[in-house]
């Protein structure tokens, strides 16, 4: 099948499994128990105010004409107005999205890259000191509790040796000054991204460590390795032109799938650290029952990783070009 | 040489970025606090969460306050107390000379045109303060006179205590909503960037994410004026909110000197930490909260009011609270909390106080028993001993059904999820088979609030009002249907009988001895068993801003803010 033909097909596909979730999205957010006016626990609310507001909220009509609704505004780009924050759906996840990509993404792409070069030279260095070495930090690092982790970074270097700042993307005392410029304002961030970057590195760079390490031992077993070594070729170059390449293939599915799914962020880092990000966002969402805002992160995340797995697909057939579906 | 200059750029990024990490230590007389969560929203209609009513508190005002030390009503937009007169069932309210953020004054047409557009717009959480308001008159710039389609107790101590917006922000918003064809919504969704009140302080910028800033208001009423004894500021400039969320950060940002107050209940557990750190003072203060256990007195076996004494005496709600809440919270005996002191009636059956445990299984033994309970092995034996009881049975002589104790999840509030186990266990005790069940909060309110299928269920008030019309709507036979606050399903006619008495009368000393009244009653037949009240602990520094006002909830009240200022002042 021509690359063309298969891209069309995935598509349409993508489009099949989108409008699935799309329903079943809708379906599961309101079998969950209670509505956006039960979480309110005040007693000035009587029951005559909360039908009031479960009317002007559309949610007192039959489930089918809500589904409708949500069809049409979908197709129409309307994806709603928060419950909660009174604001269109798409202003609210803009505002936070560019937060969340600058920090999960880069962390991704961090820890992917530094995770494929351990890696790479942990398999080298089979049975020696240093693949143990990294091995063990990298099964460590990848079973540390997140939470834990970022407290005690936060104790050690923002506020026992005081180089960082405690939470938060950006210093309101700079921030709130105007005579702040560009450049002051963008270190600012940077300063803030360090910790939880780090964090995020710790916890991910592992896993990507021991699937590039696995993959490569594997290919390492290769003949065409050893074709490589008869010829004459230098250890550097067999390891970094013939070996690597092949055996990164399984850490770009990988890396794939959580750049996109770094898009949703994380609610605990998110929540330690006061990144205002997406996950945060989906969790008050959908334990608010605010149907708008949990069913709009949830859109989004669905198209990215349906999107980015139809890229996958195409980068591994350029990059091993026997692959062909 | 690749290696080099990492090791040249690494000391190079710290060092440019050092400085920038000073900047938060800087030393001026901004205010700083610290916020859970960002606020929600800054139109005062739609503001449901704490912090969106924090910040809102600073900027709109009401026509009258409560005093921080008696819970008095205090003019406070308002020149002097309201007059009453009965023939037409009217309240005359003179307004102080003020001005709103803008530089307007604020007259008597604002008040008038915020009644109205709640009554107009039906807007919930409000509207029911101001339903009964038959006529407003403005008979010049700075009186009002609100006619009353019936005597209304809540008039004084709710009505005009809602704060007050101004008309020209927003009679157009208004307009334009009348003419959707949600109305409602319309005006609940608007976005207000720069909302217009006339309290101390004015918004300057919310970065969404990250901070709010708030100035003083050039032209707050208030300002040098003496109200209840104090002299009023405020003697700050500004105060900044940041986000904090996790009190575990927000403690280490106190006692780093990046914010001088969280605004925010800290547990029990911080105490020792800040309580050791030099230039942190911890405060604790009353709640009018109310937490407590709550039976479906519609059903069997707890519509037998046996039961639920029995129940009563069987908490230890001293334990509770030197155990779970670590001595940190007051035991309650009535659904009034002891520190709304003027309507807390003392004077109710106090159950299991004072027993220890075997006394506590003896007492409500007897009680089971006089009631035609019956046990496979009674938990006292015929030698007064106490032993585990097994096998209750109810009067009709069927064994006792297991029901459930809903709770929220320990994750939600481990208080509450705590207090269920324990009383599982005390319950176990004498042989009624009784099983905790946390669940999701959403999920426990849609069972116990909406559809009503429950056994017994352990929930709370964080916040009650002052005025104790609440016992009315918890217990009034009417409001027992889906989403209405009696969620136990209790129906006593004379106690509905008082309940609109007490709504209807005007005369305070009447209503509060019908009040107290209601209480005995509900004590007497426990549709809820109250079992605590927690205190509040709050941290602020006190090396920098000094004055901070105790009161009930806390010390995060308008007086505060109006009476802090800085250490070297």
């Amino acid at each position: 099948m021509g690359i063309r033909k298969f891209i069309f097909k995935r598509l349409i596909e993508i489009l099949v499994i989108f409008f699935i979730i799309l329903t079943v999205l809708f379906v599961l957010l309101r079998l969950s128990p209670g509505d956006p006016v039960s979480r309110i626990v005040d007693p000035t609310m009587t029951p005559e105010d909360a039908q009031r507001l479960i009317e002007q909220l559309g949610l007192n009509q039959p489930i089918w004409i809500q589904y409708g609704y949500y069809l049409k505004n979908f197709f129409l780009g309307n994806l709603g107005i928060s419950f909660h924050y009174g604001q269109p759906v798409t202003s609210i996840i803009w505002s936070r999205l560019f937060n969340t990509i600058i920090l999960f993404t880069t962390a991704v792409i961090l820890s992917a890259l530094a995770g494929v070069f351990l890696g790479k030279i942990a398999s080298w260095h089979k049975g020696e000191r240093t693949d143990t070495w990294l091995t063990l930090s990298a099964l460590v690092c990848h079973t540390l509790f997140l939470p834990w982790v970022a407290l005690i970074f936060i104790w050690v270097f923002a506020y026992k040796i005081g180089g960082f700042p405690l939470t938060g993307m950006i210093s309101a005392e700079i921030w709130a000054d105007p005579s702040s410029g560009f450049w002051l304002k963008l270190l600012d961030v940077a300063h803030h991204m360090i910790l939880p970057l780090l964090t995020l590195f710790l916890i991910h760079f592992g896993s990507y460590l021991l699937i590039m390490r696995s993959s490569m031992l594997d290919t390492l077993r290769e003949d065409y390795i050893l074709t490589a070594r008869a010829k004459g070729l230098t250890e550097k170059i067999i390891r970094n032109r013939h070996a690597a390449p092949n055996a990164a293939l399984p850490v770009i599915t990988s890396v794939g799938l959580s750049l996109a799914f770094s898009i949703s962020g994380g609610a605990l880092t998110e929540t330690v650290f006061s990144w205002p990000g997406i996950g945060r966002e989906l969790v008050f969402s959908v334990s608010n029952n605010d149907y708008p805002l949990a069913q709009a992160c949830f859109l989004l995340i669905a198209i990215v990783v349906l999107l980015s797995n139809l890229v996958v697909d195409v980068l591994y057939m350029y990059l091993d070009p026997r692959i062909r579906y | 040489m690749l290696k080099s200059k990492i090791i040249w750029f690494i000391p190079a990024i710290i060092f440019f970025l050092l400085p920038l990490s000073c900047a938060e230590q800087r030393s001026d007389p901004i205010l700083k606090i610290g916020l859970h969560e960002e606020p929600k929203t800054l139109n005062i209609w739609l503001a449901s969460d704490a912090n969106s009513k924090r910040i809102l508190s600073l900027i709109y005002q009401p026509l009258y306050l409560r005093a921080p030390d008696t819970l008095d009503l205090i003019p406070w937009l308002a020149a002097d107390q309201p007059e009453f007169h009965p023939d037409t069932i009217s309240y005359t309210v003179r307004l102080k000379q003020a001005k709103w953020s803008d530089g307007s004054e604020v007259t008597s047409a604002d008040v008038a045109f915020t009644a109205n557009l709640i009554k107009e717009f039906k807007i919930p959480r409000h509207y029911s303060q101001w339903k009964f308001i038959k006529k407003i008159e403005t008979p010049d710039n700075h009186t009002v006179i609100f006619y009353l389609s019936r005597p209304e107790a809540i008039f004084r101590d709710r009505t005009l205590t809602t704060t007050i917006v101004q008309e020209k922000e927003w009679s157009q918003i208004a307009e334009n909503a009348k003419k959707q064809k949600k109305p409602l919504r319309f005006l609940l969704n608007y976005k207000i960037d720069n909302p217009v009140g006339c309290g101390p302080f004015v918004l300057t910028e919310w970065q969404k994410g990250a901070y709010v800033h708030l100035k003083q208001s050039p032209y707050f009423f208030g300002k040098n004026r003496r109200i209840d004894r104090r002299l009023i500021g405020p003697y700050i400039d500004d105060i900044l909110f940041k986000i904090y969320g996790t009190s575990d950060v927000a403690v280490l940002a106190l006692k780093k000197g990046s914010i001088d107050m969280f605004w925010w209940g800290l547990q029990p557990g911080y105490l020792k930490n800040l309580q050791q750190h030099k230039g942190i003072k911890v405060l604790f203060n009353k709640k009018s909260a109310l937490y407590f256990m709550g039976f479906n007195v519609r059903k069997k076996p707890f519509e037998d009011v046996n039961l639920r004494r029995a129940i009563a005496v069987l908490i230890n709600k001293d334990f509770i609270i030197s155990r779970i809440l670590q001595g940190y919270g007051t035991r309650m005996d009535s659904i009034v909390p002891p520190g709304n002191k003027y309507w807390f009636c003392p004077d109710v059956d106090l159950y299991g106080k004072g027993l220890d445990r075997k006394e506590r299984i003896k007492k409500a033994y007897h009680i089971l028993r006089n009631a035609g309970y019956t046990w496979v092995v009674p938990p006292v034996d015929n030698n007064g001993h106490v032993v585990s009881g097994e096998g209750i049975r109810t009067p009709d002589e069927r064994l006792m059904e297991p029901f459930e104790i809903l709770t929220p999840p320990a994750d939600y509030d481990p208080l509450r999820a705590m207090s269920g186990l324990m009383i599982q266990e005390w319950l176990r005790a004498i042989g009624m088979p009784a099983f905790s069940k946390p669940m999701a909060f959403g999920a426990l309110l849609e069972q116990v609030k909406g559809r009503h299928e429950f056994d017994a269920f352990v929930l709370g008030y964080g916040r009650l009002s002052l005025d104790p019309d609440y016992l009315r709507n918890f217990f009034l036979s009417s409001n027992d249907k889906p989403r209405g606050w009696n969620m136990s399903g209790y129906k006593n006619r004379y106690f509905d009988q008082l309940a609109n008495q007490s709504a209807s009368e005007m005369n305070r000393e009447i209503r509060k001895d019908l009040i107290w009244k209601m209480q005995k009653i509900i004590m007497a037949d426990v549709p809820y068993i109250p079992l605590y009240d927690p205190k509040l602990i709050e941290a602020v520094r006190n090396d920098t801003f000094r004055g901070w006002v105790n009161m009930l909830d806390g010390i995060g009240n308008i007086w505060s803010f109006c009476q802090v200022k800085p250490v070297s002042r």
